[in-house]
């Protein structure tokens, strides 16, 4: 199917997003409203305070998407919508709104799961990607180790098993008074400091299997955050290099074993924490000393929009899986190697 | 006129179809689904039901708060995607305005009471003695007990020897408004209590008929109360 234009809605965390994707690949707007000025004030994201935003804006955002493509509302294919996982009352905004535009619009309706979303903002950019690969999901709330057979279609060979990374990131950069979003500000301090000087643990380095654990991780760098400060001597710009050097050094190494293991030669990273420089620097390098090919998408597309959800929907669309107009938002991750049933609905009836 | 009416502030999701000589589609569901579910549906089987689409309404009418935060976006965010995609204006209405209008040509005084968890509820007071209720307080979020000593005052001030209380707030606190009334407390029945989306739509009329509408894109629900978090920022907690 050619020219499908399909306009995706973003609201699970904290930016607003609407996005007009044409095809799959082609993205004609690209709108993304932050929130991230006013959760900084207190020291992280506020769900009802992003959700009182996102209410505030999303008219205002999906009609800027179709400014920017130069598009009427009915020139749209198909509406989809993030409904998991996510902030609830965040997701339920977005969700609520795609609903009635589409329906108004007499379109169909898309249900897509977020992760879903960031994994494809590599098919985006990219269209040479050859399969099997393994692609590392890494977000603030998500942290998991992927075999794809293709675009769609995923075994989870390994997982966090308590914090995602992201999270780490910013628990860790709020412990030592950096602020909000952690993921940059780390980078940033990080890039002053140097690694090594203090010793943090490289948790399940040693573990055959490929599964994650960061919340050891965090609780050392607090811990020797307390003692170095009562020694007088901490360095924060050292402390988030070594902290940084520590998580980066785990994901390169597992992701590089499971492409080994698998026998893939191309490897995605995908997610928020995609965006951070020394992962994307140290992953390259690893790749190169194993003759992989490595994606990541831009920084815009890593971070949460809704490019990469109305990406990704379009092979829904030429599948014909719809959603009813009684879909509800989930807060929760369910399986990442189903699609959930209750989205699933072959017919356009709503 | 056609006015599509659009209730998700409180426990109960409604939908009406009417204009101003007609109601044509009423519909409340009070379970416990989430307005998420039930929201579209409802407003689907009212257009459907008389063969309109969304394109034959000449305005959309909305609850915008108080009420259950969620449930107010849930129900704006429906009315912003309809209007945008069609460009059908946008009446919003006070959820304590909606329900005082169950009542008409009553000589009691009226008061509206929203449940505001944290032991608190939303409530305004109402002359409902004309065809139209008028308030006589502002729109606010106060303690049962502030709440008990208002109305006694307003009693006082206004000569009303009874007091009616409509609205999902009157159940958590149910004793200790019977104890506190007495028998100054007028019982009414429960299909008086809930909103109803034709009282929405009938309160919408007036505005539809001076082109008074809001602009959907700065359109945010009336929530009386900060965030939990804000409030603490004020406070200087965080
Ligand atoms: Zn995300």
């Amino acid at each position: 199917m050619d020219n499908i234009k399909i306009l995706g809605i973003e609201t699970s965390c904290d930016e607003t997003a609407a996005s007009i994707v044409q095809d799959g690949k082609e993205i004609l707007a690209n709108i993304i409203n932050s929130q991230i000025p006013i959760h900084q004030q207190f020291g992280g994201v506020v769900p009802e305070v992003a959700s009182r935003k996102h209410i505030e804006s999303i008219a205002f955002v999906v009609a800027e998407a179709f400014k920017e493509a130069n598009l009427e509302y009915a020139d749209i294919d198909a509406v989809a919508v993030t409904n998991r996982p996510g902030l609830i009352g965040a997701l339920l905004v977005g969700l609520s709104f795609a609903k009635a535009f589409a329906y108004a619009l007499d379109k169909p309706l898309i249900a897509v799961n977020h992760l879903y979303g960031h994994i494809y903002a590599n098919f985006l950019e990219y269209e040479d990607i050859k399969f099997p690969a393994v692609c590392l999901v890494v977000s603030g709330g998500h942290t998991s180790l992927l075999l794809m057979e293709d675009a769609t279609s995923y075994e989870v060979i390994g997982a966090t098993l308590d914090d995602a990374a992201g999270e780490a990131f910013d628990k860790v950069a709020r412990f030592m008074g950096l602020g909000y979003p952690g993921g940059p500000l780390v980078q940033k301090a990080a890039e002053t400091g140097q690694a090594g000087l203090v010793t943090l643990p490289r948790v399940y380095l040693d573990r055959d299997d490929f599964n994650f654990s960061f919340s050891g991780l965090k609780t050392a760098t607090m811990n020797l955050w307390k003692k170095l400060e009562r020694q007088g001597s901490q360095n924060v710009n050292d402390m988030a290099a070594e902290f940084q050097t520590a998580l980066v050094e785990v994901l390169v190494a597992k992701t590089i074993k499971a492409a080994n293991k698998y026998q893939v030669d191309n490897i995605l990273l995908a997610g928020g924490v995609a965006a951070n420089s020394k992962l994307r620097d140290l992953m390259a390098e690893e790749a190169r000393a194993n003759k992989l090919k490595l994606y990541y998408p831009s920084l815009k597309l890593c971070t949460d929009n809704a490019a990469m959800i109305a990406g990704v929907a379009y092979h829904d669309f030429v599948n014909g899986r719809f959603a009813p107009l009684n879909l509800n938002a989930y807060p929760s991750q369910m399986s990442l190697l189903k699609r959930p049933v209750d989205i699933v609905d072959n017919s356009v009836d709503k | 006129m056609l006015i599509l009416a659009i209730d998700g502030a409180t426990p109960s999701a409604g939908v009406a179809l009417l204009d101003e000589n007609k109601i044509y589609y009423e519909e409340i569901s009070n379970f416990k689904k989430t307005h998420s579910q039930n929201l579209m549906p409802m407003i689907d089987r009212a257009l459907t039901t008389g063969d309109y689409t969304v394109r034959d309404l000449t305005a959309i009418a909305v609850t915008i708060g108080p009420g259950s935060f969620t449930g107010l976006r849930i129900a704006l965010g429906t009315v912003k995607g309809l209007s945008l995609a069609t460009n059908i204006p946008v009446v919003a209405v006070s959820t304590l305005d909606t329900l005082a209008f169950n009542l008409n040509f009553n000589h009691n005084l009226v008061a509206v009471l929203l449940d505001a968890r944290r032991n608190e509820v939303y409530t305004a007071f109402y002359d409902a003695s004309g065809i139209y209720p008028v308030p006589i307080s502002d729109e606010l979020a106060i303690s049962p007990e502030d709440f008990v000593s208002l109305a006694h005052q307003l009693m006082v001030k206004n000569n009303y020897t009874r007091i009616i209380l409509l609205g999902d707030g009157f159940y958590p606190y149910a004793d200790f408004f019977r104890k506190s009334f007495n028998d100054k407390l007028l019982n009414i029945p429960t299909h008086l209590i809930l909103p109803r989306p034709t009282a929405l739509g009938n309160l919408a009329i007036e505005r539809v008929k001076a082109h008074s509408y809001s602009d959907i894109f700065s359109l945010s629900p009336t929530y009386l109360r900060l965030s939990e978090a804000e409030y603490k920022l004020k406070q200087g907690e965080i």
